[in-house]
């Protein structure tokens, strides 16, 4: 195996689980940008699923991959059913059925309704009325510290990009053996059936290298993701990870040191018994937040409170302004160029 | 010089209008002496990556003992027929747990030796031909070490396959001189045989393999 040089910079992005409307057009436009070749039909390098939930694939933090005691957890990769197909719809059955209403059925390969596809479980939440409550959680490749999918590939088909930290598949190197995908314990690796390779998200590592940020940060009309170079300590990720620790990793028990980070979601109280607001009890349970993301929440969710306070009771947040971020070139670090501007020429050169 | 070095296949030398009897089950190889090759599952401990050591520490594969390889010369090209039982067959890749049935010959890149164990090293490269199910044409990769095999985007190599009545009948063949391995140095040449069982999820260095050269001969 090859022992590839530590990267000499590291992106990094943070993605505010408070603003996050459920939208997709993140999803949508990573899918428009890069996954519609043949074979990538039913990939989503770029992900929202509404929590509580199963996710993209089912149950997907139950399928084993990443490090435990510092050793690899082996892992599964789940049927493509088990993701969601990129099924079609049944127009023709509809209009022909001479029936007066019958709606439109999504169709599977087998010609079965899918039981599985992304964001599945949307907006059905947890909890129990007044209590129930649910929230958006966005991935893309987090391009770990200790990328399990790397070190998982007997045959060097991943690399670490030097100059910002990205992972890559070779695409010339990559036989299609899918231990990469079995490894990775955030299941954001797909494999495509037509060229027998596994892909993934590349962090749209061309606009990056043209000073473009990546399309599902610069198409999010929540302003949910910041991204810039985590040794940038005036960028955002750096501030609101390491300055003002607010921003955490996900499931960080599975040991891969991933670079996307989140903001938790700061739900309202929960309601006693009474009808009232119980300012004690959160209404999002803290033990799912804390499975989620460490036990560094509660210290998360407590300054994200108290800095709202702050700016409530008519006082000023510097981390209430980056979480804001105004204007919205503040979230994107160097990675402001406006690609409809780009010398598209130039950039290519 | 182990048992398995000593196995020595014979090529036979046919007449160039034979090769259309060459096929999976053509009637030429009824005439042929097809030879049992001992297999074995490639060690663990060599596999070249944590993770799959790990998550096959548990897992059985290689179970394959064993696998017929016939050869023969006819006109310029050398035909090398494998067959195996495969009572689950893997005709193709069709999901993501899915993989195909697959099997390879490897031969020294100069003809005479290279340690087989590592599928070569950085001084003694070597060949392999590769079959996938499914995979239309054959691969043809040079490797120089575990995990370094490369592809060709060319090569004469062609493959014609059959799985009938549980077994799976593949016939690989090249043109003696032009494949890139020196094939007709001294008369014979090690080669080594790889048989990859998709049903048990089988794949890179995981796999049923002849632990040592055994020896073609050529006409």
């Amino acid at each position: 195996m090859v022992t590839a040089p530590l990267p000499t910079r590291q992106l990094a992005m943070v993605f505010d689980l408070n603003k996050c409307l459920g939208c997709q057009s993140c999803t949508i436009a990573c899918k428009t940008l890069w996954t519609e070749a043949p074979g990538m039909e039913a990939m989503w390098w770029n992900i929202v699923n509404t929590l509580p939930g199963q996710g993209t694939p089912r149950d997907v933090f139950a399928h084993g991959g990443g490090y435990r005691d510092g050793l690899p957890v082996p892992g599964d990769f789940p049927p493509v059913r088990e993701w969601g197909e990129a099924w079609d719809f049944d127009y023709a059955g509809t209009f022909a059925s001479g029936e007066e209403r019958r709606p439109v059925q999504p169709l599977g390969k087998s010609g079965e309704p899918p039981s599985w596809g992304p964001n599945w479980d949307e907006d059905l939440g947890g909890g129990v009325y007044p209590n129930s409550y649910f929230f958006y959680l966005q991935q893309v490749c987090a391009n770990c510290s200790k990328p399990a999918c790397l070190e998982a590939c007997p045959r060097d088909g991943l690399y670490r990009r030097e100059e910002d930290g990205i992972i890559l598949i070779d695409e010339e190197r990559c036989h299609g053996y899918r231990f990469c995908a079995e490894a990775c314990p955030y299941k954001r690796i797909y494999f495509n059936p037509a060229r027998v390779i596994a892909q993934k998200c590349i962090a749209c590592y061309p606009r990056l290298e043209a000073g473009v940020a990546p399309a599902c940060v610069r198409q999010c009309p929540g302003r949910v993701r910041h991204v810039d170079y985590m040794d940038n300590r005036e960028g955002h990720p750096y501030r609101l990870v390491h300055e003002w620790k607010v921003a955490l990793p996900l499931r960080p028990d599975f040991g891969t040191e991933p670079n996307v980070f989140y903001v938790p979601p700061l739900a309202p109280p929960a309601f006693n018994a009474a009808g009232e607001f119980d300012d004690t009890a959160s209404r999002i349970p803290m033990d799912y937040l804390r499975e989620l993301f460490g036990p560094s929440v509660d210290d998360a969710l407590a300054t994200i409170q108290r800095e709202r306070e702050v700016v409530a009771s008519g006082g000023q947040s510097d981390l209430m302004d980056v979480l804001i971020s105004r204007d919205w070139n503040d979230l994107m670090g160097p990675f402001t160029q406006n690609p409809s501007e780009l010398d598209r020429q130039q950039a290519r050169a | 010089m182990t048992a398995a070095q000593a196995l020595q296949v014979r090529a036979a030398r046919l007449a160039a209008a034979q090769s259309s009897q060459l096929g999976p089950s053509g009637a030429a190889w009824n005439l042929l002496r097809e030879r049992d090759i001992p297999l074995e599952p490639t060690p663990l401990d060599r596999q070249p990556s944590a993770y799959v050591q790990t998550a096959w520490r548990e897992k059985t594969y290689g179970t394959l003992a064993v696998a017929g390889l016939t050869a023969a010369v006819a006109g310029p090209s050398l035909f090398l027929r494998l067959r195996w039982l495969a009572p689950e067959p893997r005709p193709a890749i069709t999901d993501n747990d899915i993989f195909a049935d697959a099997a390879a010959l490897l031969f020294p890149l100069n003809g005479v030796d290279a340690p087989l164990e590592t599928m070569g090293d950085e001084r003694h490269p070597v060949q392999a031909w590769h079959w996938r199910a499914g995979a239309g044409k054959p691969f043809v990769l040079n490797a120089t070490g575990l995990g370094t095999a490369t592809r060709f985007a060319h090569h004469p190599v062609e493959v014609a396959d059959e799985w009938a009545n549980g077994q799976w009948s593949v016939v690989f063949s090249g043109p003696l001189h032009e494949s890139g391995v020196a094939l007709t140095a001294a008369g014979s040449i090690p080669v080594g045989v790889a048989i990859w069982c998709g049903a048990r999820g089988e794949r890179a260095g995981l796999k049923s393999h002849t632990p040592a050269w055994i020896t073609l001969a050529l006409p």
